[in-house]
């Protein structure tokens, strides 16, 4: 038999545990489906040297406070202790539980789950998707990688280089956490590369000794143009000329390139520096294909390397548990809709797909704050989807 | 065995701090080797002090472009170790190379070729509040122990430590791994001046919580440092200070401090600002304190055998032993 639920939260990632602290703050119930059997499973799984690159009050979700002795940016451990603690005011959290489908039903949507052998299906007026927009890793296949000797890990599952030591590491992809791990390998004895093969946008985590991100909520409200032009002005005063060291700047200003294809700059929290100093050397070329013994990349040039790191992003691949979602999403397969219900299927939210400059977590914290107050409301008023969220009567 | 290892060199150790590095190249002393280290455009360059030719210190010398010349016959030598005689341009010199870097405002050097992990100290969300470098004329142990032990505290310390009259309250846990040694302290703050008390907004009679641990590839420590109220809550202000101990001989140790708080400098509209220079101040007497102490020492000999230790001296056992195989390299 189905069960009947007023609301379903996929995912107890920060995103899901910030809506579902909403709801029973608001006296709303609703379950929560994880896949893993801990909360906050990605930031368990990070590799270790990771930090909050956003400053602590400003990555705060709504009514969780940071415990006094939380340094500005919090370790890795910090944070999912603190997710832990956001986790206490969810009073329904099903561990173990991974959605396999949402589908539209009459009056709401069904969510079919599995947990080990069993299968379950729930029915909910409201169900929020937080599944997070890293879900699953973006691995690029490469010509020749079966014949090379060494070991190639995307960055999903690197957590430290202790096993690198004087090794020859190449880092695929100048993304932030590329350049930590580059970063990562240098302290850990390992001789690192970073490939950068497009032109990116480099702006430092801290500027004058304060977080950027306090000056990106300023940057934020102002036109995009002198965004761009802020943005410019400070990575050029940090880092002046790049060019030198193979780093190239694209043309299109950093806000613009965030707001129309959302490709947020690299935060650079040291990495720049090993870079100058040729501790980290950059290829500038992509891989044309790997070798016995390294690669060789578009430009010709070949490459000797006993690891290579695919930092190359992720994808939040919600059309894999979404029926019929291809509508709800965009061109590169994230929701349209955020912070609100979806237009085309009204009772369903998506929360946490979004990275804007101000920082990931700063807009989580508002959208749930959003979207639990919608979701509250369908509920108050009629217990199914509501009619106004129905939008027909 | 004769005079004990001196490491030598094969860690990365923090020599200068970056605001003391500037167009002329420096003279530093670590591990009994003198080095001089300069900065050539971005990079920073580490070469033996001592101009192969006929021995006049590089550190005099100045940088021109990307080479150091030498101030006796002007040979210039690249931060690689090549060099060239402008007397003799065919002639192929070389001097003696070390790997340099600079990181977290302090520049770091080791021996050319030797792999090892770079000592990395989580900062990340510190805010930087003072950094400085002092000399104790004492073995690399003897200094050590001294830094790594609450019960001189009491006696020695100004500000921070622990009351001597209920030292027996301490409670000091060790807990160790193959490669740090980490100690807990926890007992009464010994008494501390009103004003400075409520500047960094501890509660009455405050419990002082001193937390380090000490790793030996290069030999440094990281403390944490923070106070609880009576209901075991956290009081805002934290502190967390870096030391590394660079033996410069048998005889001197030289201490590279450097101070963080874990408290914005912006937080209480800018009053944190202003406490700066006070705790900057603070942990700078307090190191020359503890220096006047161990320099006064009448038995200066880096072996305890013979000595009758007491309950906060656990970790120095230990220590000794991670000293000598980590850091100096004896099996
Ligand atoms: C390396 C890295 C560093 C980052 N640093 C910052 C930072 O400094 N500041 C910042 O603001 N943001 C940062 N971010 C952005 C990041 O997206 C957020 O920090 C945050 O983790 C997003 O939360 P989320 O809940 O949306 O997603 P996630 O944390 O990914 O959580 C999603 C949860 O959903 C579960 N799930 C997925 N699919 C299913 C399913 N089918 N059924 C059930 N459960 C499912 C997952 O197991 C997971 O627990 C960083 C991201 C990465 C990858
Ligand atoms: S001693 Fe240096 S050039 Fe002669
Ligand atoms: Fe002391």
């Amino acid at each position: 038999m189905d069960t009947e639920v007023d609301a379903i939260v996929i995912g107890a990632g920060p995103a899901g545990l910030a809506v579902a602290g909403c709801l029973s703050h608001q006296g709303a119930q609703a379950i929560v489906l994880e896949a893993e059997n801990e909360v906050g499973a990605r930031w368990r799984s990070h590799y270790d040297r990771l930090h909050l690159h956003t400053a602590r009050d400003l990555s705060a979700l709504p009514h969780v406070a940071w415990p006094s002795g939380v340094p500005t940016y919090p370790s890795r451990q910090h944070v999912v202790d603190y997710l832990e603690r956001c986790a206490e005011n969810v009073p329904d959290i099903r561990l173990g539980h991974r959605v396999t489908r949402v589908s539209e039903v009459d009056d709401g949507f069904e969510v079919a789950a599995t947990s080990g052998a069993r299968e379950l299906t729930l029915r909910a007026a409201s169900v929020v998707v937080a599944s997070g927009y890293n879900r699953v890793p973006h691995r690029p296949r490469f010509a020749g990688e079966e014949v090379f000797a060494g070991e190639v890990v995307h960055s999903r599952a690197y957590r430290n280089g202790r096993a690198y030591l004087g090794k020859r590491a190449l880092v695929v992809g100048a993304g932030n956490s590329g350049a930590e791990i580059a970063l990562d390998l240098f302290e850990h004895g390992a001789v690192p590369s970073l490939l950068i093969r497009s032109p990116i946008h480099v702006m430092p985590r801290d500027f004058l000794g304060v977080p950027s991100q306090y000056s990106s909520l300023r940057l934020a409200k102002l036109p995009t143009k002198v965004a761009d032009r802020a943005a410019l002005a400070v990575s050029q005063l940090v880092y002046g000329d790049l060019r030198p060291h193979q780093i190239r700047r694209p043309k299109e200003g950093a806000i613009t390139q965030m707001e129309t294809r959302g490709r947020i700059p690299l935060v650079d929290v040291g990495t720049i520096e090993l870079i100058r100093q040729k501790k980290i050397t950059v290829v500038p070329s992509g891989i044309a294909r790997f070798t016995e013994r390294g690669i060789v990349c578009d430009n010709g040039d070949s490459h000797s390397f006993d690891l290579v790191v695919l930092a190359t992003g992720y994808r939040a691949e919600l059309a894999a548990f979404i029926v019929d979602a291809p509508p709800l999403l965009d061109a590169r397969g994230y929701p349209r809709t955020h912070g609100a219900s979806c237009p085309e299927r009204p009772g369903l939210y998506f929360v946490g797909f979004r990275n804007p400059s101000t920082g990931a977590l700063h807009d989580i914290a508002r959208e749930a704050k959003r979207v639990a107050k919608s979701v509250a409301k369908t509920i108050a008023t009629s217990g199914r989807r509501g009619e106004g969220a129905r939008g027909r009567a | 065995m004769g005079e004990p290892s001196q490491g030598e060199l094969r860690h990365w150790h923090a020599v200068l701090l970056s605001r003391e590095l500037k167009d002329a190249p420096r003279a530093v002393t670590v591990c009994g080797r003198e080095l001089v280290v300069f900065r050539v455009g971005e990079t920073v360059g580490a070469l033996v002090d001592r101009c192969p030719h006929r021995g006049a210190r590089l550190s005099d010398g100045k940088v021109h472009l990307d080479q150091l010349v030498c101030p006796y016959h002007g040979w210039k030598w690249k931060a690689d170790g090549s060099g060239r005689s402008p007397g003799n341009p065919v002639a192929r010199p070389c001097v003696e190379r070390f790997d340099a870097v600079e990181r977290d405002g302090a520049i770091y050097v080791k021996r050319d070729g030797s792999e090892v992990a770079f000592p990395a100290v989580d900062v990340s969300g510190y805010h930087h509040v003072h950094s400085f470098r002092v000399d104790v004329a004492a073995p690399l142990e003897v200094t050590l122990d001294n830094f790594t032990e609450v019960e001189h505290t009491g006696e020695i310390h100004a500000v921070l430590g622990y009351d001597t009259d209920r030292m027996d309250e301490v409670v000091s846990t060790v807990t160790s791994t193959d490669d740090a040694i980490r100690v807990h302290n926890i007992g009464p703050q010994k008494p501390m001046p009103w004003a400075l008390r409520k500047l960094i907004r501890l509660p009455d009679d405050p419990r002082f919580i001193d937390d380090w641990t000490t790793r030996f590839s290069p030999v440094h420590v990281v403390y944490d440092q923070y106070w609880l109220d009576e209901a075991g809550e956290r009081s805002p202000d934290h502190l967390r200070a870096v030391v590394f101990f660079n033996p410069k001989g048998p005889k001197v140790t030289e201490l590279m401090v450097r101070l963080y708080s874990g408290q914005p400098p912006w937080g209480r509209y800018g009053v944190n600002a202003l406490l700066w220079p006070v705790l900057g101040a603070l942990g700078r007497y307090e190191a020359e304190l503890d220096k006047r102490l161990i320099e006064s020492l009448a038995d200066k000999s880096p072996v305890l055998r013979g000595n009758q230790l007491g309950r906060f001296d656990k970790a120095l056992i230990g220590a000794r032993n991670r000293i000598a195989k980590i850091y100096r390299g004896y099996d």
